[in-house]
């Protein structure tokens, strides 16, 4: 397996006129050709801005550290994707060889232009095609996301289709310059659960056919573990667990893992109570010191907690947690 | 396309009636006002000397019409009203569509070309200035629209003229030069209408076009901040066409929409300006009509002609809507 995107140190922080905020903090982690990450925390935790790093999509205001490094590996070698400045040079992280597919497929449509008329704009951004290859292109794309009468869908606007059929155009669109990284942010949350169901499966499909490796964010452990092969918890900016998804599904380390899981409701036993993680995540104007769950955190330790941030830890060869419950396991 | 037509032609369908149901509004409205034109008229011959009975003030209703029931009365002015014919002022016993001559339509002239002066420069400076992340254009910008929003209008006519008497000896009032004033319509009128009509133009444009900055940059603000607008950068558009595109062309629908609300606006201020730049135009005219002579005929009329204009240009608004949005088209025609 060789490696398709690195990313090394990433802290970012965006310049406000209440002072620096950090969004992301340290994060490191690597993503194979072929391999699906669920990127998982909630609202706030730094997943979106992560993934938008990996485009350097992020707003004007946004600063990153001298340390942080992001590297992605195309056909024609390494690209360090935070040095890339003007847009001809950031073509290729922006849906060349990295497409993003939004939360929202209605709004992420232009309203007023038809959804053939926008995937032909990107494969012509992309590549050397005339308009009629591009958009023979697209309606093959279309037809293959499984959209019928996919001919008369490219001439129509995002607001007359369905909400699942929106968001297979939207995957229909983002793979058809055939990326090698696809970061889908929450794709499935704005959908009907059976049509999420659909969509998991057909972006489990592609992944096979095109070989690519996704970076799927969502708040949702259920969609993790069906979706994804290895996840990556973020809180607060902060990387807190990462391991193969069933690992860490049946075997959470960190106490605010342990937590998500423990708030997800179980169908096999309808009485058992949720026990929500309490609190809401603090501002990021507020980040605690020391660990920077420690005020919602029920398993606190001790004093370290508040003093000093949790080193990543190995629990075994894949899974890691930054935690001082585990401060005896060497780091 | 003949779905197209057929949509046109709704919507024209529709103006029309609005404008019978707002005709039948302001011709009840006249009927409101104290006294009918029967008894003006004659109340006017007695300050003159003659002595009036209450045969008279009878006779002369009859002769008028006013004996007739509201419906048909109504029936008569609004079929008139259509063909240009507003019968004859109560006070000035001319023909009204003499009366007003050219003047309402110079006055919707002046008012139709500080619309579109205002929207050609707010257009194009609103979306440079929402998507810029200049500063100083961005602060001059809004220097230039509290000015425009807060200076009435009065006040810059007056300090223009005052400007102008003191630096160039003209104190740039009236639509015409003396030799054109009461002439014939002629090239050289034209040319001389033009010259004069600048300023007023400037005048109304100048808060126009503030307000429509406003207008525009709010709009073009919101659109930018759309996700379609961040899903098109991921894609790998960029530049002028990402800007044009997208957000601009998104927001150019609720602009659209509100031209017909800043013409009336415009038309409201523009008695004030004529005022003082002693123009001859309809808004004087009507302000007049309204508030001194109580000339309901001839305030009917003019009121008629202002909201058939806007009625139009709402109808040319909702058609321009349907052409750039395909939510509207789309919704309508089928």
């Amino acid at each position: 397996m060789t490696a398709l995107i690195e990313v090394e140190n990433l802290t970012l922080q965006f310049r406000t006129d209440e002072g620096l905020i950090t969004a992301v903090d340290n994060v490191s982690f690597s993503l194979n050709k072929g391999e699906v990450m669920g990127l998982v925390g909630e609202s706030g935790s730094g997943k979106s801005v992560t993934a938008k790093a990996l485009m350097h999509l992020n707003a004007r205001n946004a600063v990153y550290s001298l340390e942080s490094r992001i590297t992605l590996h195309t056909d024609s070698g390494p690209v360090d994707v935070l040095s890339l400045k003007t847009p001809r040079d950031l073509n290729i992280v922006r849906g060349g060889a990295v497409s993003m597919i939004f939360q929202e497929p209605m709004a992420s449509f232009a309203p007023a232009i038809t959804i053939g008329k926008q995937m032909v704009e990107q494969l012509q951004l992309h590549g050397d095609y005339s308009k009629q290859q591009a958009k023979n292109i697209s309606v093959e794309m279309l037809d293959r996301v499984g959209i019928s009468d996919a001919a008369k869908r490219f001439d129509q606007y995002a607001f007359e289709l369905s909400g699942g059929m929106r968001q297979r155009a939207m995957i229909a669109m983002a793979l058809s310059t055939q990326p090698k990284l696809l970061i889908a942010d929450e794709p499935t949350t704005a959908l009907d659960v059976t049509i999420q169901a659909q969509v998991i499966d057909l972006m489990k499909d592609l992944v096979d056919e095109f070989h690519m490796g996704i970076v799927f964010i969502t708040h949702d452990l259920g969609v993790v573990a069906q979706t994804a092969d290895k996840v990556n918890v973020m809180y607060l900016g902060r990387m807190i667990e990462e391991g193969p998804v069933r690992e860490v599904i049946r075997n959470p380390k960190h106490p605010y893992t342990q937590g998500l899981l423990a708030a997800l409701p179980k169908l096999d036993d309808l009485d058992a109570v949720l026990t929500p993680v309490p609190g809401d995540i603090p501002s990021p104007l507020e980040r605690p010191s020391g660990c920077v769950f420690h005020t919602r955190c029920s398993k606190i330790v001790g004093d370290e907690c508040r003093q000093t941030v949790p080193e990543n830890r190995s629990i075994d060869p894949t899974h890691s947690v930054a935690c001082h419950i585990y401060s005896e396991v060497p780091a | 396309m003949l779905n197209f037509a057929r949509f046109v032609l709704t919507r024209a369908v529709l103006a029309m009636i609005t404008l019978i149901i707002v005709s039948l509004v302001v011709f009840s409205l006249m009927e409101l006002v104290p006294g009918d034109c029967a008894e003006r008229y004659l109340a006017f011959k007695n300050t003159q000397g003659s002595g009036i009975s209450v045969a008279d003030i009878e006779n002369e209703r009859v002769r008028l019409g006013l004996d007739r029931p509201f419906l048909e009365r109504w029936g008569k002015w609004i079929v008139g009203a259509f063909q240009g014919e507003f019968g004859d002022s109560c006070i000035l016993r001319v023909n009204i569509a003499q009366l007003l001559g050219d003047k309402f339509w110079i006055s919707l002239g002046l008012c139709l070309a500080s619309l579109m002066l205002a929207y050609a420069i707010a257009v194009p400076v609103g979306i440079i200035a929402a998507a810029s992340h200049n500063a100083v254009l961005n602060n001059s910008l809004r220097l230039f629209s509290y000015l425009g929003l807060a200076m009435p209008n009065f006040l810059l006519a007056l300090m223009i003229m005052l400007f102008s008497t003191v630096y160039f000896g003209d104190t740039l009032t009236g639509l015409f030069s003396a030799e054109f004033r009461d002439a014939d319509w002629s090239w050289a009128r034209v040319m001389d209408l033009l010259s004069n009509a600048w300023l007023p133009i400037f005048i109304l444009g100048w808060s126009a076009t503030a307000f429509a900055l406003q207008t525009v940059r709010a709009l073009m603000s919101d659109e930018i901040g759309k996700l379609y607008v961040t899903a098109a950068e991921a894609r790998g558009v960029h530049g002028r066409k990402l800007l044009w595109n997208y957000p601009a062309r998104h927001a150019l629908g609720p602009i659209v929409n509100s031209l017909g609300f800043d013409l009336n606006r415009i038309f409201n201020e523009l008695p004030i300006v004529a005022l003082i730049l002693t123009l001859t135009e309809a808004g004087a005219l009507l302000i007049e009509a309204l508030a001194r002579s109580n000339d309901q005929q001839l305030a009917g009329a003019i009121i008629f002609l202002l909201t058939a204009s806007i009625v139009t240009l709402n109808f040319l608004t909702d058609v321009m809507l349907a052409v750039l949005d395909p939510r509207v088209r789309k919704s309508i025609v089928r």
